[in-house]
């Protein structure tokens, strides 16, 4: 009687969550973060810029992470891959005078991308053979093992020195203008990202992720597609380190270890792992906290420790999760008699 | 009779001390409709398992369509022709039903690789084709994980499906069915079988569902194949009525 | 290179008793992990409250002698016991249904919260215990005794868990819900009860062996994460739930680290990683695990 109320209340409610979400706050973002210079001061438009960078590197563990659901805690050494490549180019071509021309900036920014690429094919060569639990271990142990070998070189890194001195060229010298250069990359980058995890590929990593067994009985080599994916996400990863060096005008071998890995996983599970812009809504989120927060008090482990305790808790879904299911709530009880419907439905049949 | 698309000579089959399969015999005739009864635990799923390459034999030699697949791997085997469909569902919990069986088509397309293309654009007439014959177009933007038991169990058929299989592999394929839901699937399986020819070997407890829609069948008992025949063959056979078929009747 | 003979035993030593803290606090996150599925991040920052814990207990009876040690160290023991329960009780018991990054996040959020509590109670300064013992010479060299307490503190308590877990009637059915949670509750057993004991007897190990270590090991911020990614390495190895691969995993680890630390100073946790990598590739459910598990 009450079949087809109920059949169309259920395609309503029970939509995948990864589609107008996540579109409607990418709009709203464009538009913040393109005025945001305007209104901000110096040290905000700095955060800012954080904000994008960190966001574009958690995104990519994202895509690891909440489209191929394996968690990684050494996605950071991709990110430290991607900034000192660009660091160790910056140094060659600049030999000490803090000059560099703007092609040559270009490449070494260009520079961190295949670098960090390298290395996630190695690392990615391994990591890709388990699954769940030892892939966690396995990049953890990874990432630490290039913390060390940054760490130790002294030779050719810097050591725990780190390089220091990355003046980029006069132009991206003013915070703004180096803003917007990363505003255009990052806006780029995600663009490129938009169109994978659109792509069948895309979609072939979130079946991986509901049940890996089962691709392989469709006739996919999980492997091979896990190491693409792992090449693919630590490529963006490179790219977010390459803007860091000049940013912060200095790289040190921490880029590289299980704090900065942690930070990628802390932001995606803030704004959402279900959600393509989930983990720049937990940039937002971690980066102005961050900020604020050390501003009077030296426990930010314990700060953000209790965020995560209390998200993992009560709202696993991230900030875009809560809003979506907020927003199913009010859609169900905004159109009468759905209630109703659903009460009919769990009723046994006669 | 002749042809044969699968023939299974010999298998064995060990889990530590327990033998699961033992010098197993069985052939699939092409274009055939055959079933597999036994009690539980006889070894019917391990013998899937085997087939599909999830698990290696020690001994014995599976031959699909002319190719030794014994050793292949389970990805290798699907690509050869051979789909399965699970006994308790087996499907993608957070894609919707479309996305399901549209990732299944890429896969068998070939495009599942494609990185930069849109997803919404390859494949879409098949599976929406598949989506149609296995009864799941009203369903097509549910979450597959929220699905009913029944439905759950079309959109693996469905996925099987969309592999385009020569040898179409069925574990309990109404396990948790309703009758409607029962009759509906086991008439899509006989026209899947008599317009396209499709190779089907199936499980099932149903012995009615066996003895409507089977063209053969065998009795596995303690990982082996002890009677074998037409329905009405082995129904009168005594030692099925013994080890099997006695306790259902 | 020069062999030098007396280095080799004061770094073998060095690295035998580091391996017991380690077997220490493997085998309670291995026992957990086996039992309940959950990887505790936080084990070894469990570890140091610990140690703080029993510092305290000790300084506040007037700081003297092993003989208040001792029960400062059973006192600890028993907090810890009880903090693990309430551990298991008000968090880690809604992890169970969960997916196993959010188990991951969860114990890692502790981590870091506990680690803090440690620094607003204790502040940065580290702490340990003098005991007044005389060193011993063999054969040239000066070892501190409290090396053997430790490796036959270790080895007592490997013994001890190897009897409960094999011939107790607890001890076996912890071991049964490793195979098959499903049996245990089917046998009238409260799972809930077991969960919440193994969580904490692993806790209270950790805390044990936290206060045995404070005369020969300072209590210090940061010294939990470099333990915890070496106990990862430890149960990698030596393959999850498996005592005895845990006993071998720590040996090696320790071992290889106290001597990759002569060659190698920054590097020692590296060549622990590459051995885990190797393991990891050949026979990734450990040299003692069953495959049943990977």
């Amino acid at each position: 009687m009450n079949l087809e109320n109920s059949a169309t209340q259920t395609t309503d409610t029970r939509r995948k969550p990864m589609g107008m979400l996540s579109v409607r706050v990418l709009a709203l973002l464009f538009v913040v973060f393109l005025a945001a210079p305007a209104v901000l001061g110096e040290f905000w438009v700095e955060v800012a810029t954080e904000i994008l960078i960190l966001g574009l590197f958690a995104m990519s563990f994202n895509l690891i992470y909440g489209y191929m659901g394996q968690i990684s805690f050494g996605h950071a050494a991709f990110f430290g891959l991607g900034a000192y490549a660009t660091a160790m180019l910056f140094r060659e071509f600049t030999g000490g005078t803090e000059e560099i021309s703007y092609l040559q900036f270009f490449v070494s920014l260009a520079a961190g991308i295949p670098l960090a690429a390298f290395g996630a094919l190695l690392v990615g060569y391994f990591c890709i053979r388990l699954t769940g639990i030892y892939f966690a271990i396995l990049t953890l142990a990874f990432g630490e093992l290039l913390f060390f070998v940054v760490f130790s070189w002294y030779s050719f890194t810097g050591g725990d020195d780190g390089i220091q001195r990355l003046l980029p060229p006069p132009l991206f010298r003013d915070p703004v203008m180096y803003y917007y250069l990363c505003f255009v990359i990052v806006i780029a980058a995600m663009a490129v990202m938009w169109r994978i995890v659109h792509s069948p590929f895309g979609y072939l990593l979130r079946a991986m992720r509901d049940n890996q067994e089962r691709t392989r009985f469709l006739g996919i080599n999980t492997r091979i597609y896990m190491l693409i994916n792992f090449v693919i996400a630590g490529s963006f990863a490179g790219l977010a380190g390459a803007l860091w060096g000049p940013f912060t005008r200095s790289v040190a071998p921490t880029l590289l270890g299980w704090q900065e890995s942690g930070i990628a996983v802390f932001m995606t599970l803030l704004g959402g792992s279900a959600f393509f812009a989930g983990p720049m809504v937990g940039s937002i989120i971690y980066t102005f906290l961050h900020a604020w927060v050390t501003g009077f008090t030296q426990y930010w482990p314990l700060t953000i420790g209790a965020i995560i305790l209390i998200i993992v808790l009560f709202s696993p879904g991230g900030l875009l999760g809560a809003i979506d299911a907020w927003r199913r709530i009010r859609t169900r009880q905004g159109s009468s008699g759905v209630a109703d419907n659903t009460l009919v439905k769990e009723e046994p049949d006669s | 009779m002749t042809d044969p698309i699968l023939n299974v000579v010999g298998l064995n089959k060990h889990f530590g001390g327990i033998r699961v399969t033992r010098e197993l015999n069985i052939s699939i005739s092409r274009g055939a409709k055959e079933a597999i009864i036994g009690p539980n635990g006889a070894g019917k799923s391990t013998l899937f398992n085997l087939l599909t390459g999830y698990h290696r034999p020690e001994s014995g030699t599976i031959v699909f369509e002319g190719n030794d697949i014994t050793n292949w791997a389970t990805h290798q085997i699907a690509h050869a022709g051979i789909s399965r469909a699970f006994q308790i569902s087996n499907i993608f919990t957070r894609l919707t039903v479309l996305e399901n069986v549209r990732t299944a088509v890429h896969v068998r397309m070939g495009k599942a690789g494609n990185i930069f293309a849109s997803a919404q654009r390859i494949g879409t007439t098949e599976t929406e084709k598949i989506l149609k014959r296995c009864h799941l177009v009203e369903k097509s933007s549910h979450i597959a994980g929220e699905l009913a038991q029944g439905d759950k169990k079309k959109l693996e058929l469905a996925i099987a499906l969309a592999g385009k299989p020569r040898l179409l592999l069925l574990d309990e394929p109404t396990a948790g069915m309703s009758f409607e839901e029962t009759r509906e699937t086991m008439t899509l399986v006989d026209k899947l079988n008599d317009d396209l020819g499709l190779s089907v070997l199936f499980t099932e407890h149903d012995m009615a569902v066996v003895f409507n829609h089977a063209q053969r069948v065998s009795l596995l008992h303690r990982g082996e194949i002890i009677v074998e025949g037409t329905p009405e063959e082995v129904r009168r056979d005594e030692m099925a009525q013994r080890v099997y078929l006695g306790e259902h009747h | 290179m020069e062999l030098d003979l007396n280095l080799v035993l004061s770094q073998l030593l060095a690295g035998v008793s580091r391996a017991m803290v380690l077997f220490l606090l493997a085998s309670g996150l291995s026992l957990i992990f086996g039992v309940m599925n959950i990887l505790n991040f936080a084990h070894a920052t469990m570890w140091l409250l610990g140690g703080y814990i029993t510092f305290s207990l000790y300084e506040g009876m007037g700081g003297e002698g092993p003989l208040l040690l001792m029960i400062a160290i059973i006192g600890g023991t028993i907090v810890m016991a009880a903090l693990g329960a309430l551990t298991e009780r008000f968090l880690i018991r809604r992890m169970y249904d969960r997916e196993l990054p959010e188990q991951l996040l969860l114990t890692f959020a502790l981590l870091l919260i506990v680690g803090d509590i440690i620094k607003i109670i204790w502040g940065v300064e580290d702490r340990s215990v003098y005991l007044d013992i005389e060193a011993l010479e063999v054969g040239g060299t000066f070892i501190n005794p409290y090396y053997f307490v430790i490796i036959a503190v270790g080895i007592a308590v490997a013994a001890g868990l190897w009897w409960f877990l094999q011939k107790t009637r607890y001890g076996r059915i912890v071991r049964a819900a490793v195979y098959n949670r499903d049996m245990v509750s089917a046998l009238g057993i409260r799972i809930p009860l077991i969960y919440m004991g193994v969580f904490a007897l692993g806790v209270a190990i950790a805390g044990f062996a936290a206060g045995v270590f404070l005369p020969l090991m300072p209590m210090a911020l940061g010294v939990d994460i470099d333990l915890i990614v070496q106990c990862f390495a430890v149960v990698v190895i030596g393959g999850f739930g498996s005592i005895l691969g845990t006993f071998v995993g720590s040996l090696l680890v320790g071992v290889v680290y106290a001597f990759s630390i002569l060659i190698w100073p920054d590097g020692a946790l590296a060549v622990v990683f590459l051995i885990v990598v190797a393991v990891l590739m050949w026979r990734p459910w450990g040299l003692f695990g069953t495959e049943l598990r990977y």
